[in-house]
């Protein structure tokens, strides 16, 4: 399903508008770029943010007692126009002649081209390796690169069917790649066991 | 080199001692009582009864002088439709002659299906037809007012666009600035105002057929129609001659009424009123048939604006409501204060061309010339300013 357009490439991420205002797709999330046929671009969803499509005209108080939340865009139908909501992907890998390969492809994707989610089994084959979690642990975005791993892995833990063998063997990885951090390592795995639930378990135990 | 600026500061304090003194104050409040006091009818005869035109522009009443109306409640769905132009002026400096004129419509549609529409339409003109009213002999070349008088017809073009787009709701068609088009004036009557007025007056004739009210939205009208008549109320000669007007009480009150703006006249209006309505006497609306333009006065909270608009629509009691309801609710949805009408500032930020815009427009038509071998050479002036080398 196409979810946005990119407005910004280069070879490390890229940014895309939203095609619906206000629900850029959720942090952590897979997506991806068909660049041709046998080709697509792998990305995370490092960032999101809605403004005023104008820099120079910020967006301003709008609500009264009476009317606030969803009916300001109601009484103001103008801002569903004005208004952008944009989202940033870390690039994580690609697929070439049906290959997944993961980490920067050699090219960024093409401006203009479409966004789109990926479906359960695209994600699974994907995440079947995990070496692209070193991309997402040296983002320097404005997100914390401890919570964007946690979400994803939260994301990806759900869309594999609540794989318990996934979430512990990525455990494993990512307490392999924090090893020498122990304070980075408790804060992935915390936002991890935060977001998975009551039921959530094993990831807590590195 | 930087402007002097300390040298600016004690004259802008000169300035401000000067604007704020409590005699204006007081001037205005006598000036509010003279309206008040003036017979409408005896006004209007008096104005129109002068054989020798008046050196000001005077606003006729129509009915009384110091009336207030409060709006009528807003229909429950409705639609507020606006145009406003922007445009790039021919430069001398440039090797090719062209201008650009980009009109911004809005539709904004309230009630129980919200829904808005924002296009522009950007036209480069670049023929002989259009770049000279005279092609053959290009002495009326299009630049100052007749540029301005062709933006007009634009936005006029585009609000009768963004009219035909609303359907089964009540709506106003809006237009940033003045439906007199005072600008072609001094132009000549029967080729150029000819030429400009026959499509303008047309898009009004489609407007009138289809029941549209037309109006036009002056936020801080520097305008001083009423305050001359009131002049013209206090003056007991037949042709007014004011360099050699006797001194009197009644001649000192009148030059102080003419440093007063109707805009401060009219600040008695509660939000929401409107005053009566007035007609215009510019002489250009003499060749406006049924589409005499009329305005009034409006207090929209926190400012006094004017409205003009046809004949046709302020003498019918329910386009005239439909108009002052409307308009009021547009600025009482408007996100600054003092307000403007959402519609209207949509409407500007279609058309304006900014100066980013301009710079690629330039470069578009320097690549296109290039590609068929012409090379673009701005003037060495132009040059300088861009490259401000020392």
């Amino acid at each position: 399903m196409r979810i946005g357009e990119i407005v910004e490439s280069t070879s490390v991420q890229f940014v895309s508008e939203s095609l619906e205002l206000g629900r850029p797709p959720a942090l952590g999330s897979l997506l991806k770029v068909e660049v041709s046929h046998e080709s697509h671009l792998y990305g995370v969803v490092c960032y999101g943010e809605t403004r005023s499509l104008d820099p120079g005209r910020p967006a301003v108080r709008r609500s009264t007692d009476e009317v606030y939340d969803d009916r300001v865009y109601h009484e103001n139908p103008q801002l569903a126009h004005v208004l952008r909501t944009e989202f940033t992907c870390l690039t994580v890998g690609a697929m070439e002649g049906g290959v997944v390969l993961q980490g920067l492809p050699p090219q960024p994707p093409p401006l203009h081209f479409s966004v789109r989610s990926c479906n359960a089994e695209e994600s699974t084959r994907f995440t079947e390796d995990l070496y692209y979690f070193r991309l997402l642990l040296g983002a320097s975005g404005p997100v914390p690169s401890e919570q964007l791993l946690a979400s994803h892995v939260r994301r990806v833990y759900r869309e594999r069917g609540t794989d318990e063998d996934w979430l512990r063997v990525a455990a494993h990885e990512i307490a392999q790649l924090l090893k020498q951090d122990y304070d980075r390592l408790v804060a992935v795995l915390y936002g991890i066991e935060q977001g998975s639930g009551p039921s959530s378990r094993g990831a807590s135990t590195p | 080199m930087p402007l002097k600026l300390g040298l600016l500061g004690e004259q802008i304090a000169q300035m401000a001692t000067a604007s704020a003194a409590d005699d204006r104050r007081r001037s205005l409040e006598r000036a509010r009582q003279l309206m008040a006091s003036v017979d409408a009818a005896e006004l209007r005869a008096k104005l129109e009864e002068r054989t020798v035109r008046l050196p000001w522009l005077v606003a006729v009443p129509g009915g009384s002088v110091a009336g207030t109306r409060a709006p009528a409640p807003c229909p429950q769905d409705f639609s507020v439709v606006a145009a406003d132009g922007s445009f790039i002026a021919p430069d001398r400096h440039s090797p090719v002659r062209f201008y650009v004129i980009n009109a911004g419509h809005v539709v904004l549609t309230y009630g129980q299906h919200p829904s808005a529409v924002l296009d522009s339409s950007p036209r480069l003109y670049f023929r002989d037809d259009d770049l000279y009213l005279d092609p053959r002999v290009r002495t009326v070349p299009v630049e100052g007012n007749r540029l301005s008088a062709k933006m007009c017809l634009a936005e006029v073009r585009a609000l009768w666009e963004g009219s035909e787009l609303v359907r089964d709701v009540s709506f106003v068609a809006v237009r940033d600035g003045s439906l007199i088009t005072w600008g072609l004036q001094s132009e000549d009557p029967s080729f150029v105002q000819q030429q400009f007025l026959g499509e303008f007056l047309g898009y009004l004739d489609r407007f009138l057929e289809r029941g549209i009210p037309v109006v036009s939205y002056i936020s801080y009208p520097g305008a001083r129609d009423m305050i001359n008549s009131l002049r013209v109320w206090l003056c007991p000669r037949q042709r007014v001659d004011c360099e050699n007007c006797p001194s009197s009480e009644d001649s000192r009150f009148c030059r102080t009424l003419a440093g007063i703006s109707d805009r401060e006249l009219f600040g008695f209006l509660a939000e929401g009123e409107r005053s009566d309505v007035f007609g215009s006497r510019s002489a250009i609306l003499d060749r406006y048939g049924t589409h005499r333009i009329e305005f009034f006065y409006m207090s929209v909270g926190g400012e006094v604006v004017r409205l003009e608009a046809p004949r046709w629509v302020t003498n019918g009691p329910k386009m005239l409501d439909l108009v002052q309801s409307l308009i009021y609710d547009q600025c009482l949805r408007s996100a600054i204060h003092p307000p403007y009408p959402p519609a209207l500032q949509e409407a500007h930020e279609q058309a304006v061309i900014s100066g980013a815009d301009r710079r690629v427009i330039e470069v578009m038509i320097q690549r296109a010339l290039a590609d068929k071998g012409l090379v673009y050479l701005e003037s060495a002036k132009a040059q300088s300013k861009r490259r401000r080398a020392v």
